[in-house]
């Protein structure tokens, strides 16, 4: 998993430097289209056209009949439950190409988060750090912790000994790119921290070696399976996508707008790419 | 035991289950986001919920309030005796082929409804021709009353040929901005039958029809029920079917029947070729010139196949293998098209290449003319049963009698319209609780027609053929349709009632007679000096000095002073005087060289019919004799040639002779009261089967006595 976030964030991070100045909203935009070209065309590939689209006529044949029997209570019920019935077929038939399209999308979806679900903290601001034990419980380790010129702490750590956390509040006086180190009983361990206004790759939690914790989080190399530290967290301001003025500030707010944007896409290629949807 | 189509069948499961793992697994983000598609297949299948539930909450909410209204404008409260009256109707089934095929065995079905219930041979209008019978079934009433007489009418202000049935009144108010013209109104499109029809009628008591392909129904009936017209759609160019032929071939002349022959230019290689295909006038743009799309062609010699390419979709053709429908959309604006459908067959693979394109119909699920009541109807059955023909005369008997098809060709085109008809036949049943179904299959008719050559010994038609390969064409058509009774019958129940019947039967046409030219060489009917007699549609008629002309299929006009526009005849003696003239020379007219009475008798319309509208009848009917009919050359309105000739065209049987020679039939899972029924009776009869009293206009009686049969 750590090589394919590597081969991946590699890929990604040079696609994305030309947007690193551009509004969210232009970045979104650019990259709905192949998403949607690769999941219509994946989409058309491997589903079931034919069925598809019979399903789908069946449907707006019961939706016809509606109110063409309207004066028939019972006809329009059975067209409901038709309806029901079709629906669920549909859904079904759009399963099986879901799990061609899902792999490479999450994947993706996954390295855009870091872009678009936070943004880079602004000088002046603060975030919380923190550090997240292997073993809860137990007597308050005696962590040190490492801060470079540009970031300040704000408070002294502060121990939840039944979570096993250490948390203390970050601040940043200038704009860079920082590591923060911490040393616990000779293992040491760094965790980056942004400030920044441009839309940059961010690493809100450097994660355990564990499959699912390094796929959702994978721009930074996970912390050793044996160490004393489990995962180290920032909590970065959540990202903003906005237009003309508005902004909509939630870190999945982007994918709102990512989602709707391939909406679109789709609806507007499926017929020159022949894709029944 | 696993067997390999156990393993490939649960393929999709084993993908669906890892897909449901892997989601289940997966990290928040991920499960947020699901794609264009599989995201379609959710939003959409909430929107349709979400209208579903719409719609059906209006139409809860509505149904009192429709209910109410209907009660206040109906006129009476119907007593019905029946649930359902179900009509099936076989367009030209031949009574004496039916009771030779019953009497051997071959139609179960039917034989079991006449032992059951009865049969009768059914009367048919005078004349024996589809539009004026099914017009009288569906009115009750005689053709004075329906106005149809034929297929074709003349205006006898330009004695040109006209459409008896339909008016297609070009738009005449447009906004013009430069070279686009916006139309500012609808085509002028009249149904010219009258009176009223039954399902009318059965509408106004609150009781449901479907009428599915009845014809003469273009434009439809605006009713309490649905209807799919039939008889005189237009193709998509407007014409009554015109097929195009693609051909590299360098004849220049044009074909006599409904076709356009189009050159196929060849496109870089021996093999690639182009044309356009020209489609309907473009009525927004000034001078209305056809829309058009580009079709190309790929030629596999070898393999005697070919890739065609027109308006995105490719269709892969055998030689000789008709192709599935293929949608056309024409372009007429930006965001405008006209939606087309065709078939196509590659009928040359060698030196030349021909590519066979059917007649354009109008595409059922986006209709440019109106072709159904409501008019999302057909759009509706296009969605339940998919893709049909809607060109009235759908098969295309024109492009056999030019051999640009074969017989092969024309039974696989009845045959796949004839399955479409069964499909929406059982579309209509399965929602009809109570109320009235009836559904013409027009197979029948086409069958005879074409292939009537083959069943006769000697007919000129089948010159040089030994063994046609469809020398049982017509009973197997015959048997198809004792199927699909059979299946009908097993939808039904005592509540119900089921008549099977057609409109006539179907005789020889051996030998065709130009009336006009036995006009012309009696004196009836002068030619303008140096005119060519050839010309079609009576150009060539000095008017002047012409007391009588024929026009259309059935009959003769009289140029009559006051109503033809160069009249010479006076209305009262005189006219009576010339049709009882021709009526006695018409009549048991006999063929020279056969020594066979060709014209059995000539009816004056006048007595024939009864109503207001029998003033627009021809002024004799022609009752022709089996084996005779009108030639090719007089129903264009050619005069020249002989008076008698043999026909030589696929197109080798018909039903246009003397009526009481091709009765229909008439079947019903129930007694009759009748021995002799006819096509007008079946009117009163459905409306008695619901209790509703027959209207004065009805010349037909009920079949059905008023009791709970």
């Amino acid at each position: 998993m750590t090589a394919l976030n590597r081969i991946l964030g590699a890929l990604v991070d040079w696609l994305q430097r030309p947007l690193g100045g551009a509004p969210p909203i232009v970045g979104l935009v650019l990259w709905s289209i192949p998403v949607s070209v690769f999941a219509l065309w994946v989409f058309g590939k491997t589903s079931n056209q034919t069925r598809i689209a019979a399903v789908k006529n069946q449907i707006a044949a019961a939706l016809f009949e509606i109110r063409l029997f309207n004066d028939d209570l019972r006809a329009i019920v059975r067209a409901q439950w038709e309806i029901l019935g079709r629906v669920i077929h549909y859904q079904g038939l759009a399963l099986v190409p879901m799990v061609f399209i899902l792999p490479p999308l999450v994947l993706l979806m996954v390295q855009l988060h870091q872009y678009y679900g936070f943004r880079g903290l602004a000088p002046g601001e603060s975030a919380l750090l923190r550090v997240e034990l292997a073993e809860p419980g137990g007597e308050r380790p005696d962590l040190r912790i490492e801060v470079p010129e540009g970031l300040h702490l704000e408070t002294p750590a502060v121990w939840v000994p039944a979570l096993g956390e250490l948390d203390w509040r970050i601040a940043a006086d200038a704009a860079g790119d920082y590591q923060v180190g911490f040393v616990l009983g000779g293992e040491t361990a760094t965790k980056t921290v942004r400030v920044t206004d441009r839309v940059v790759r961010l690493s809100p939690e450097r994660p355990p070696r564990e499959l699912l914790a390094q796929l959702e989080w994978p721009s930074e190399p996970p912390l050793p399976a044996d160490g004393a530290i489990r995962r180290i967290t920032v909590g970065y301001p959540q990202g903003s996508v906005g237009l003309l003025g508005w902004a909509w500030e939630w870190s999945f707010a982007w994918m709102v707008v990512f989602f709707v944007l391939t909406m679109v896409i789709a609806v507007a290629l499926k017929k020159p790419m022949g894709v029944e949807l | 035991m696993t067997t390999p189509s156990d393993t490939a069948s649960s393929r999709p499961a084993r993908l669906v289950l890892a897909a449901a793992i892997l989601l289940a697994g997966a990290p928040t983000i991920a499960d947020a986001y699901i794609g264009p598609g599989a995201g379609f297949a959710v939003l959409g299948s909430f929107a349709v919920v979400f209208v579903t539930m719409l719609l059906a909450g209006v139409a809860v909410l509505a149904w009192p309030f429709r209910m109410v209204w209907r009660a206040l404008r109906r006129r009476r409260r119907a007593r019905p005796l029946v649930r359902r009256v179900v009509f099936i109707g076989f367009d030209g089934q031949d009574a004496a082929i039916t009771e030779r095929l019953m009497a051997e065995g071959k139609l179960p079905n039917l034989s079991r409804l006449a032992e059951r219930g009865s049969y009768r041979r059914l009367r048919t209008t005078f004349p024996s021709i589809t539009p004026v019978a099914w017009s009288s079934f569906s009115t009750g009433a005689n053709p004075g009353r329906h106005n149809i007489f034929d297929f074709l009418d003349r205006d006898p202000r330009t004695y040109l040929p006209r459409l008896s049935s339909a008016h297609i009144g070009p738009v005449t108010r447009f906004l013009k901005l430069g070279k686009l013209r916006i139309p500012l109104a609808r085509p002028d499109i009249r149904l010219l039958r009258r009176s009223k029809p039954w399902w009318t009628i059965l509408g106004e008591h609150n009781v449901w029809s479907t009428v599915i392909r009845v014809p003469i129904t273009f434009p439809p009936d605006r009713f309490h029920g649905a209807q799919l017209g039939a008889m005189c759609i237009p193709d998509l160019l407007g014409t009554q079917g015109t097929f195009m032929l693609f051909t590299t071939r360098p004849e220049s002349t044009t074909f006599e029947e409904g076709g356009v022959r189009v050159a196929l230019e060849h496109n870089g290689s021996a093999s690639s070729f182009t044309a356009t295909v020209k489609g309907p006038e473009n009525a927004f743009r000034e001078g209305n010139p056809p829309m058009e799309l580009p079709l190309e062609l790929e030629l596999d010699r070898a393999a005697g196949a070919a890739r065609v390419a027109i308006d995105g979709s490719v269709v892969d053709l055998r030689l000789g293998e008709l192709s599935g429908w293929v949608e056309l959309d024409f372009p007429a604006i930006a965001g405008m098209k006209v939606g087309g459908l065709t078939r196509m067959m590659l009928t040359e693979a060698g030196e030349h290449v021909s590519l066979y394109l059917s007649p354009i119909n109008i595409s059922p699920g986006k209709p440019a003319m109106p072709i159904s009541h409501p008019s999302y109807y057909s759009s509706y059955l296009e969605k339940r049963i998919g893709p049909f023909a809607t060109l009235g005369l759908a098969e295309d008997t024109w492009a056999l009698n030019e051999k640009v098809t074969d017989d092969a060709t024309f039974w696989t085109q009845t045959q796949d319209i004839d399955a479409e008809r069964e499909r929406m036949l059982h579309v209509g049943l399965d929602r009809l609780r109570s109320g009235a179904l009836v559904t013409v299959f027009d197979a029948t008719d086409r069958v005879n027609h074409m292939y009537w050559r083959y069943i006769e010994d000697g007919h000129p038609a089948a010159a040089g053929v030994d063994r046609p390969e469809y020398g049982d064409a017509i009973e197997r058509q015959y048997i198809h349709n004792d199927g699909i009774v059979g299946r009908v019958l097993e939808r039904l129940d005592e509540q119900d009632v089921l008549f099977v019947l057609s409109d006539h039967g179907c005789t020889s046409f051996r030998r065709g007679v130009n009336l006009n030219a036995w006009l012309l060489a009696n004196g009836y009917l002068a030619l303008r000096d140096g005119a060519d007699p050839a010309r079609p549609w009576l150009q060539s008629v000095d008017w002047s000095r012409t007391r009588a002309y024929a026009v259309g299929l059935v009959g003769i006009f009289l140029n009559l002073k006051g109503r033809e526009a160069e009249g010479i005849v006076e209305p009262g003696d005189e006219a009576a005087a010339l049709k009882s003239e021709l009526a006695a020379r018409l009549g048991g007219l006999v063929d020279d060289e056969t020594g066979t009475i060709a014209i059995n008798e000539a009816f004056d319309t006048d007595t024939l019919y009864r109503g207001p509208y029998k003033g627009n009848a021809p002024d004799l009917l022609i009752g022709y004799n089996h084996g005779y009919r009108i030639s090719w050359g007089c129903a264009s309105g050619v005069v020249a040639g002989r008076v008698f000739e043999d026909n030589v065209k696929a197109w080798s049987g018909d039903h246009i002779v003397d009526p009481r020679l091709v009765p229909g039939v008439l079947f019903c899972d129930r007694a009759v009261s009748s021995d002799d029924p006819h096509i007008t009776d079946l009117a009163p009869t459905v409306l008695t089967l619901f209790g509703i009293r027959p209207p004065g206009h009805m010349d037909g009686r009920p079949l059905i006595e008023k009791e709970r049969p």
